[in-house]
This record gives structure tokens, sequence and C-alpha cells, in this order.
């Protein structure tokens, strides 16, 4: 493979896309997934490719891939090139989007059979894709700037796909804005780090002269990394849903299903952690903006677990599992300070690995519980559906079991490497309190993922069979052999997830082969390595499985033996469990907060503007006034006319006298 | 090769002048022959437009700068002596630089869909329209041709004219209203301008030495040289600042930035959509590119001192607080004239950060908004061709009933927020990255930088907003008389698409155009930077770390 082709890994995708948006809705009609698919296969085989490459380099130094760039903008001392690179952290992302984002690709066909915008799903799938894929290879801030964009738009009509239904429509404009108001401070960020820092916005330039800049005045520096840095952050917490900016995701499953897998599951909320991992060697050299995304991470985790702990609907408790997971790996980078940000870029990074296959996996089960079951999700109408959707079922189970950090499902293996780095922090020197606060927390945030996530599990597959009515189109055969199983174009991608979800942590995990991959970078050279967190901290992981299984015991008891117990426990505590179910009445807070004051503004300023347009209209009347003032004068009097001319030519005189006479 | 283009040019301003003339003695009841020979005109210039861009663009790539601006492709014919003898007359001077060819491109580019929009819903007196609309766009490309400072002004005042029949005869209700303030306002502020180009003439006429002079390049150079041989006495900050003001008013209201805006929803609401088109898409770059070629260059002591807090405040309020109104309004032309407010507040700061950065990015972004608010009033207008109505709680769902609109319609907002991949981004950056490296007394770039990420959120936020309401949630169609109502037909798609054409070439490879620019833009990055270094005593702090060279 030649350095060029990699362009071919954004490039197909696109090429996909803009197939399927062109003859799609006209000619291809229910063919249009094939230029999708294969553009999405054929980028999956090249970022193999480069992948295996970069496994087989020699040298840290060349462990990349940059291709040929061009000019995109330049004028002035602002330069951006479209320029891409493959290095490690790339090589890992791209396999995921592009392998994640094919099977997905496949499952959709089944899943929108028969959908009116089947060219138009397909072609945004496409054009995700080839969006995501900019930006984790861009290697400047502003090319990524165009991938981030990219994927928000993409986003923002899958969301909207079913624009005609009017939760789908708020929605999209929802997410659109939300993640907006991030990507307004990101902006700020990217800016300020290329004014102060040498007018550059690649990455490596700029890592070089920050460094540089570091040594020359610490003090000075820092204070502008630290701002540039939590700006630039602001743009991961948008996309990446974290508390504050969280709100928008949970809405986001208005969405197909397929489309909230991967876009607002195992991808594109992924982007920020991308962001910051990609940034680390300018986070370490900033620890107050290190420790923020540790903050803004574990009170995401937690707050995110406990509102899934009372929602009803399985995609909602999957929205709220996606933003705790993606808490868990800002958490990791928060947490590598010092010697341990590889350590801590590692787990991060193999923690959206293996969540990218499980979360994808339950999300794609759950949505094919939801095509089997007539679009109906709700826990409350649905049971036992063990026996009718036994692929579905066993496909679930692994993901939630991986969820929920079972050994020796990979799930177990991320978050264990993240729980340990937090651990591992915590006796860094003048660290101890912080970091081990955030352990804590981290370690009950796993006891409630897993009881969640076996809430779902025991409440929707066992127990008495429940099939709401919606379903009956779908169910196959009769009497007691009834099946609602999917058909196997949706089944066989579950299983392939399934495989990962199982078996990736297990390959990953004790080996480290993904961490002593990453290291190799070229630009986390700029980072300590002294420390490389290679061996397994057996002690820890004994405690993550007591904490695992707790959480599931838990689950069992209280959905199984005690099924009585959540309405009870929902009477008695109501202020709890209302809290939690109206996920902290943080939407209400935000419409009176923000969205109310500023319509008002708005309409403030539209009434201000009419003043502003009256008081023209005042200067206009002035001549007129002047007109009405002296219009008495004009009278048409011929006698008045004469005494005036008298009058004025007198006065004229006495003055031409008075002065001749001085 | 450079004779003929020159010639072009002069051809440009003739060719709608006597197509014009041709309609407007054909009469009222001669509409198909009034229309083709209106859309014949156009494409006229408009192919006369690329074979000078073919020509001239290369020519703009190898260009190297002077102490002025030094346009190609002059013609130069004296019209009127004034003065004493040996003094430059007053003269028919046009010319091409980096500066104006694109607008002039612009111009003839949104002619087309103008004309085109017009086909059917311009009934009555369709030859005055017509004639009005073409001598519109004499007067338009006339203003950016000129190099003469009495040529530029008749032209600037000349689109008043047709605009203010156009507005005033065939806009919407309050036409009558409408018309009368743009005209009203735009004049009596224009009025003010004249009052400073006079006062830089006779200062110029008086301490130069070499008679009087209209053409703008030899005033640059006279003025330049008064300011770079420390002759401050009678060009000093506070004359520069009294002429700034004086020609900034005009401008200003032409731009029009905040508080003087209010001319302007009015105008865009009653005028007939290529009214609005021209105005928004054409006319509202007078005053930007007056500030461009005139104000900066001119008094560039002023611009720095007075106009960077002065203008740069007035811009980024004008930025949020157009976005606010844009927001608020149920009618949706009225929000895109309000976007206008805003975006051209962006521009405004791109420009007055007098950098290279900034000053290119202000010039974008004049072109993209011709193309994308231009292409928005369009789209606006073909939708009320079919309802007949403007307000956005009478529709809903409109998605799925005009899907190629609401398409169409989808992009040109994302052009219009600055998306990446489109046009409007590039411009945005560019003004980013101009405010972050303002140099100025008295101004910090990181307020207006402030202002401009809350634009980027609340650009976003009424468009979206408007497409949620009109286009997304269930289908619910106006009242209409139950005729068919069908999505766009190939008029219409003449009308827009290449219009979105343009938008993503300049979204994905702007480089072409930023090159033809960068000569002419350094002149005047070069005079700014020159007053710098008289203003502020002590030199820039530079970065903290210099740009090291790629390897």
């Amino acid at each position: 493979m030649s350095d060029a082709q990699i362009w071919l890994i954004p490039g197909l995708p696109l090429i996909g896309a803009i197939i399927a948006g062109f003859f799609g809705p006209r000619r291809m009609r229910e063919q249009s997934h094939w230029p999708v698919i294969l553009g999405c296969a054929g980028a999956c085989v090249y970022a193999t490719i480069a992948l295996i490459r970069l496994l087989n380099s020699a040298h840290d130094v060349t462990c990349r891939i940059s291709a040929p760039s061009y000019v995109w903008f330049s004028a002035g001392q602002l330069d951006v090139q479209y320029s891409i690179t493959v290095d490690p952290l790339t090589a890992v992302m791209l396999f995921a989007i592009t392998f994640i984002g094919s099977w997905i690709a496949v499952y959709s066909i089944g899943y929108l059979h028969g959908d009116p915008g089947y060219a138009r799903f397909f072609a945004e799938l496409g054009l995700f894709v080839f969006a995501m894929c900019m930006l984790v290879m861009a290697d400047n801030l502003l090319l990524l700037f165009l991938g981030w964009e990219g994927v928000g738009l993409c986003s923002y009509l899958m969301i909207g796909f079913w624009f005609a239904k009017p939760s789908a429509a708020a929605a999209a404009r929802k997410a659109f804005l939300m993640t907006r108001i991030g990507d307004a401070g990101m902006l700020l960020g990217i800016f300020l780090l290329w004014r102060h820092f040498g007018h550059t916005l690649k990455f490596t330039e700029l890592f070089d002269n920050v460094t540089r800049a570091f040594e020359a005045a610490p003090a000075e520096t820092q204070s502008t990394l630290t701002l540039a840095l939590l700006l630039l952050f602001c743009g991961a917490i948008g996309k990446s849903a974290q508390f504050p900016l969280h709100t928008w995701l949970p809405d986001a499953m208005e969405g197909p299903t397929p489309a909230s897998a991967l876009i607002h599951a195992a991808t594109m909320v992924t982007a920020g952690v991308y962001l910051v991992a990609r940034c680390m060697p300018l986070y370490h050299l900033a620890p107050v903006a290190q420790a923020t995304v540790a903050v803004i991470a574990i009170v995401t985790a937690l707050l995110a677990a406990l509102i899934a702990l009372t929602q009803q609907d399985v995609k909602r408790v999957m929205a709220y599992s996606t933003i705790s997971q993606i808490g868990y790996m800002f958490l990791a980078l928060g947490s590598g300070r010092l010697e341990l940000a590889v350590v801590g870029i590692a787990a991060a990074l193999f923690h959206l690995f293996t969540h990218a296959f499980f979360k994808a996996l339950l999300f794609l089960s759950s949505g094919s519980v939801m095509h089997a079951m007539g679009g109906v999700i709700d826990m409350r109408r649905l049971g036992g559906l063990r026996k009718v959707m036994p692929v579905t079922h066993a496909t679930f189970l692994c993901g939630a079991a991986s969820l929920a950090a079972i050994v020796p499902f990979s799930g177990f293996w991320s978050k264990d490497n993240i729980v340990d780095t937090t651990w591992e922090a915590s006796h860094l020197p003048n660290q101890h309190l912080f970091y081990l606060v955030l352990f804590l927390i981290a370690m009950f945030t796993a006891l409630l993922t897993a009881f969640y996530t076996f809430r779902a599990y025991f409440r929707t597959f066992t127990g008495d069979l429940k099939v709401p009515p919606e379903a009956a189109e779908h169910a196959h055969g009769h009497g007691h052999g009834v099946s609602y199983e999917s058909p196997s174009v949706m089944t066989v991608p579950l299983i392939v997830l399934a495989v990962g979800a199982v078996f990736v942590g297990m390959i990953l995990g004790p080996t480290h082969w993904l961490a002593h991959f990453l290291s190799r970078t070229p630009a986390y050279s700029f980072l300590h390595h002294q420390h490389t967190g290679m061996e397994l901290n057996w002690a820890m992981m004994l405690a993550s499985t007591v904490i695992a299984l707790g959480g599931l015991g838990l689950a069992y008891v209280v959905y199984v033996r005690h099924p009585s117990a959540e309405p009870r426990f929902a009477v008695n505590h109501s202020t709890l469990y209302n809290l939690s179910q109206n996920r902290f009445y943080l939407d209400e807070i935000y419409r009176g907060i923000v969205t109310m004051p500023a319509t008002a503004l708005a309409l403030l300023s539209s009434f201000l503007d009419m003043l502003v347009d009256g008081l023209v209209d005042v200067v206009g009347m002035i001549p007129s006034w002047i007109g009405a003032a002296l219009r008495p004068i004009q009278n048409g009097l011929v006698q008045f006319y004469a005494l005036a001319m008298v009058l004025g030519l007198t006065v004229f005189l006495c003055i031409l006298t008075l002065r001749g006479w001085r | 090769m450079d004779s003929l283009i020159s010639v072009l040019l002069i051809v440009l301003l003739i060719v709608p002048t006597a197509a014009a003339i041709v309609v407007a003695l054909l009469g009222p009841h001669r509409r198909m022959t009034v229309r083709c020979i209106s859309l014949v005109a156009v494409l006229l210039n408009l192919a006369i437009t690329l074979v000078v861009l073919v020509q001239a663009v290369p020519v703009l790539w190898a260009k190297s700068g002077g102490p002025t601006f030094r346009p190609d492709y002059v013609t130069m014919v004296n019209i009127l002596p004034l003065g004493a003898a040996g003094s430059s007359p007053i003269q028919f001077y046009i010319g091409l630089d980096g500066l104006n060819i694109w607008l002039i491109a612009v111009t003839s580019m949104l002619m087309l869909p103008s004309v085109l929009i017009s086909w059917e819903s311009i009934k009555e007196r369709s030859n005055e329209y017509y004639a009005w609309l073409l001598l519109l766009q004499t007067s338009m490309s006339g203003v950016f041709l000129s190099f003469d400072l009495i040529l530029f002004y008749v032209f600037f005042e000349l689109t008043l004219v047709p605009l203010y029949f156009l507005i005033g005869i065939w806009g919407g209700s309050m036409r009558r209203e409408a018309s009368r303030k743009f005209f009203l306002y735009t004049l009596a502020g224009s009025l003010i301008t004249l009052l400073g180009i006079l006062a830089v003439v006779l200062i110029c006429q008086q301490h130069s030495g070499s008679g009087m002079t209209f053409a703008i390049p030899e005033l640059v150079r006279t003025v330049q040289g008064f300011l770079n041989s420390g002759q401050t006495a009678f060009y000093g900050l506070n004359v520069q600042t009294w002429i700034f003001l004086a020609l900034a008013v005009g401008f200003a209201v032409k731009v029009p930035l905040f508080p003087l805006h209010t001319w302007l929803p009015l105008a865009h609401t009653e005028a007939p959509t290529a009214g609005s088109v021209l105005l928004a898409g054409v006319l509202l770059k007078v005053g930007t590119y007056g500030f461009l070629r005139l104000c900066i260059p001119l008094t560039p002591d002023a611009a720095l001192v007075i106009g960077v807090p002065l203008i740069g405040t007035l811009a980024s309020i004008g930025i949020i607080y157009g976005a606010m109104c844009a927001y608020a309004q149920t009618d949706i032309k009225k929000m895109v004239a309000y976007s206008s407010v805003s975006h051209l507040g962006v521009c405004m700061l791109g420009l007055f950060a007098l950098n290279e950065a900034g000053l290119t990015g202000g010039l974008l972004q004049m072109i993209n908004h011709a193309l994308s608010t231009g292409a928005l009033f369009l789209l606006v207008g073909m939708l009320y061709e079919r309802y007949h109505t403007r307000e956005m709680a009478q529709y809903s769902g409109m998605g799925a009933k005009l899907k190629i609109l609401a398409t169409f319609m989808m992009f040109v907002c994302l052009t219009s927020i600055g998306l990446p991949g489109l046009n409007g981004f590039v411009g945005e950056m560019f003004t980013f990255a101009g405010v972050f490296d303002l140099r100025a007394p008295g101004a910090t770039g990181h307020a207006f930088a402030v202002a401009l990420a809350i634009g980027v959120i609340m650009g976003m936020w009424y468009l979206i907003t408007m497409i949620l309401k009109v286009f997304f949630g269930p289908l619910r169609e106006p009242h209409h008389d139950g005729y068919f109502v069908g999505d766009l037909n190939t008029r219409e798609l003449f009308t827009i698409v290449p219009i979105m054409v343009l938008c993503l070439l300049i979204g994905v490879c702007p480089q072409p155009l930023i090159d033809s620019t960068k000569t002419d833009i350094g002149v005047v990055v070069r005079f700014a930077d020159q007053a710098r270094n008289r203003v502020m005593a002590t030199p820039a702090q530079p970065a903290i770390v210099q740009s090291e060279p790629n390897e």
C-alpha cells in the first residue's frame, strides 16, 4: 500500500455516500445499500492493511503513515492543509469505526427494509463514516474540526431521520445545538493555541512549540495552555455528551437504532475521548485541565448511572450507560497524570475499543427487539423474550455481561484497566485524596452499572412471556412454536459483534498488546515513559469482579426474586426515585436558565429593534417638522413677501453700512 | 489580449444598459420577449465575466504588490476637467484587481437567478421591471469597477434608483414605506460619505502640489506619501478621524452596521425576491467594499485607532443582536434579513482585524454571504410562490412534500451556518484568526472572538429552528385553494443549483480564490501595518513561540 492510498479510507465511504445519495432515491431504491456497504468494507480493508503495516514497522519514529497533503486554505499566518496521517492511535480508531460501521450497515439492510428513506439512510451512513475517518486521520486541528462538524451533521440528520415525528425533529435540533455550544468553545480553544504557540495547527508542530514554550516560561505558558485546553475540552464535552451537555444523547435515541448504535454509542460520541487522547501531550502539561477532565468524567459517570437505574426504555438505559462509560474513558485520561499518561491513554482507548463492540451489540440487539416488537422498547410491556428471540437473547446477554464488566468478557478487562489507572494515580505525589475519591466513586459506579444492565436484561428477556400487540406482524409460526427472531441479515452482524464483545478483551487485556501498540504513537514521545503499567493487578481484578457480580446479584434478587421491589421502592422513596427517573430535572433546569432567557432576550431584541427603528423615523420626521414650522411663512400673500423683502433688504443694508462705518 | 479584456469590462457595463433600454422600449405587452432579452443579456454578461475570470485570475496570481492599488485592464477616459490646468480631471477610470474581481463575478452570477426567479412571479409591467433590474446590474458592476472617486460615487448612488422602483412598485404590501425609507436612509448616509471624499480630495490637492485628482490609486499613493513622510500636521489622527467617520457613515448604513440597520429588514421583506437577492448579495457588499477600498487605505491611522474599537464593537453587537432578532421573527424572509445583519457583522469584524487573515476573511465573507443569503432568499421566494405566505407558523413538515426544496434549504442553511467543507466556514475561520491576531491600541481581540463564537452558536440556532418549524414535523400545508403544488421545476433548479455548486466549491478548494486576492489584500495589509508602526510606539508583543519554518 502506498502512502497516498490512505486517502481511500475516508474516500471510499464518501464515494459510496455520493452514489447512494444521488442515485438511490430514484434508481437504486432497495439496492442503495450496496455502494455504502462496499465503501465501508473497502475502507475497513485499507484500515486493516494500514494497521498491519504499523504493527510491523521497526522504529517508533516511523510508526506513522502520512499521505501527501493539499492546501485547503491559507492566507496570512493561517495555513490549513488537507493532510492526513495514520499512527497507532488513529489506526485503532479507524479499525473500530470501519469494522463496526460495515457490520452496522449490513444490519441496517434488514432494519430499514421498506422505509421510504432507505437510500437517504445509507447516504447519511456513508457520509458519517467518511467524516469520522477524517476526524481521526486529520493531522491538524481544523481538518479535525471538519470531521467533527461532519459527524455532528450526520448525527443531526440521523436523529431527524423520521423528521415527521415531532419528538425526533426536536431531538435532532437539540443534539445539533448542544454540541454546537461545545464546538464554539472548541474553536476558541483551537485559535488560542494557534495564536500563542507559533501560529500552527498541525499537531506535531503544536506539541513541539508548546513543549518548548513550557520549558522557557512554565508559569505563563501554563495559564494560557490551561485556558485553551479547557475550551478544547468544551468541544469534547458537547460531542461526547458529558455533564453538563449530556442531555441531548438520550433524546438522540429517536433516530433509527442502527444510527444510535453507530453514531450515538460506538463511534461519534467517543470523538471527544479521541480528541483529548490526541492532545494528551498538551493536557499532561496542564494539571488543572487534566483534573477538570477527571472531575467532569466522574460526575458524568455517576450521574448517568444513577439516571439509568430507573429508566423504562431499554434504549434510554443504553444511552445513559453510554454517557457513563464515556465518563470512564475520560476518567482514564484525567488520571493519566505524569508518568501514567500513556497508561491512561491506553486504558481509555482500550475501553473505547471494547465499548464500541459491546455497546453497538447492545443497541443492535435492542433494535432487534424493537424491530420484532413493532417498535415497542418499553421494559414494562416486554418480558420473557428469551424463548422467542434466542439469538437476540444470547447476543444481548454477551453485551450485557461485557458492559457489566463480568469476567472474562471484554468490558471487564478494559474497565479494570481504567480503575487501576485511577488507583495508581492516587499513589502519585500530592494526588492521594483526589484520585482516591475518584477511584471509590468509579467503583461504586461499576456496581450501579452491573445493576442497571442486568435490570434491563432480566426485565426484557426473563420471566413470563409478554409481547405487545404491535408485534403481531413480525411473528413467525403459530401456537407454541411462535418465533419473533429477526432475519439473518440482522442476526449475523449481532453474532459477529458478540464474538468481539466476548473475545476482544481476553485477547488484548492480559497481553497489553493495545497498550504497547499505542505507546508507539510518535506524538507520545513527548510524554514520560518510565512507568508502563503493563503488569496485571490481581487484587484489583478481584475487587472489580466482586463488585460486578454484586451488581448482577442484586439485580437478580430485585427483578427475578422480588419483582415488586422496584414499585415499592418508588413509592417509599419517591423523592430519590423521581429524581433519577426525571433525569435530575436537568432538562427542565436548562429550559429555565438557558432556553427561556435566550428566547426572552430574542424577543426583547426584536422589540428593541422597533425602538431603534422608531428613533430613525423620528429623525426622519425632523425635516417635515421644520417644514411645518416654516410653512406659515409661505402663505402666498404678495404683500407679505414684499414686506419680507423690504425688511430683509433693510437689515442687509444696515449691516453693510455699519460695517463700512467701522 | 489585455486590451480585449479591458474592452470586455466596458462591455460588461454596456450590455445590461443597452438591454435595459431595449426592454423598456418594448412596452408592457410583450412579456415573453422582454424576459428572453433580459435572460440573454444576463447570460451574455455571465459569459463575459467568465472569460474575464479565466484571463485575469492567473494574472492576479502572479501579480506583485506595489505602493498603491494597481488595477489591471484599465480604461481611462477624461470626462470633466476640474480645477487648474494640470489637474487630472474626473475620469471614466475602470479596472480590475484582486479586491473587486470576485465581487463583479458574484454580481454577474447572481443576476441569472434574479432573472429566473422573476420569470413567473412578475406579471405586471414586466418591461419596466426587467429594465430596472438590468440597470441595477450596470450600476452594481460599475461601483466595483470604478477607480475614480466621482465615478464610484455616481454608480454608488445610481444603485439606489432602480432598487427604489423595484421595491416601490413590485414589492409587498408596505412597499412604499420600505422603498422610501431605504432610499432616504442610504442617501442621507452617502451624502456624508461624499463630504469625506471631497475632504480627502481637497487635502490632497492642497498639499501634494500636483493638482486635483479623483483617481483612487493616485489619492491613496498621495495619502500614504503624507503619512510615511511624517507630515501629520494636516493629515494627523485628528483630521483622519473626521474623514474616517464621514466616509464610514455612508458605508455603515449600506453594510448595515448596528444600529444603522433598521432600513434593511423592511426593505428586504417588502422587496420582490430578485430585489432581496441583489440587495443582500451585492448591494450590502458595496458598503463593506467601500470600507476595504476607501476607508482603510485613505485613513489607516484612524481606522486602526478609532475604527477597530468602534466598528469592531458595533460589529460584535450586530452579530449577536442580529441573530437574536432573527430568532424572534415569525416571517422567514425577515429572519433571513436579520441574519444578514449578523453575517455582515462577521464580515466587518474580519475587515477591521486589519491583518491579512482578517481582511481575507472579510472579503471571503462578502462572497460567501452573497451566495448563501442570495440562495436563502431564492428558496424563501420559491416557497412563497407556492403558498403565498412566509409565516413559519403556517408551515409544518414541508420536508415530506417538497423534498428537493427541503434538501436544498438544508444545504443552504448549512453553508450559512459555516459547516466545514462549505463556503461559510473558510471566511469564518479567517475572521477568527484575524481577530485573535488583532493588534490595535484600545482593543483586544479576545472579546471580539467571544462575540464571534456566540455568533457561531446563534447562527445555527435560528436557522435550524426555522428548519424544524417549516420542514420537520407532521405535514401541514398552509391554506391554499387546492391547486397543485409541486417540487422545484427545471427553471428553479437552474436558479439555485449553480449557487450551491459554487458554495461547495469555495468550501472545498478556496485557495485559487484566496491566491488571486492575496496581492491586493497585501497592499491594504501593508497600509495597516505602517499605521501600526506609526501609532503604536512600542512594537507589538511577539507570540510566545515564533513560527518554525516547515521542514
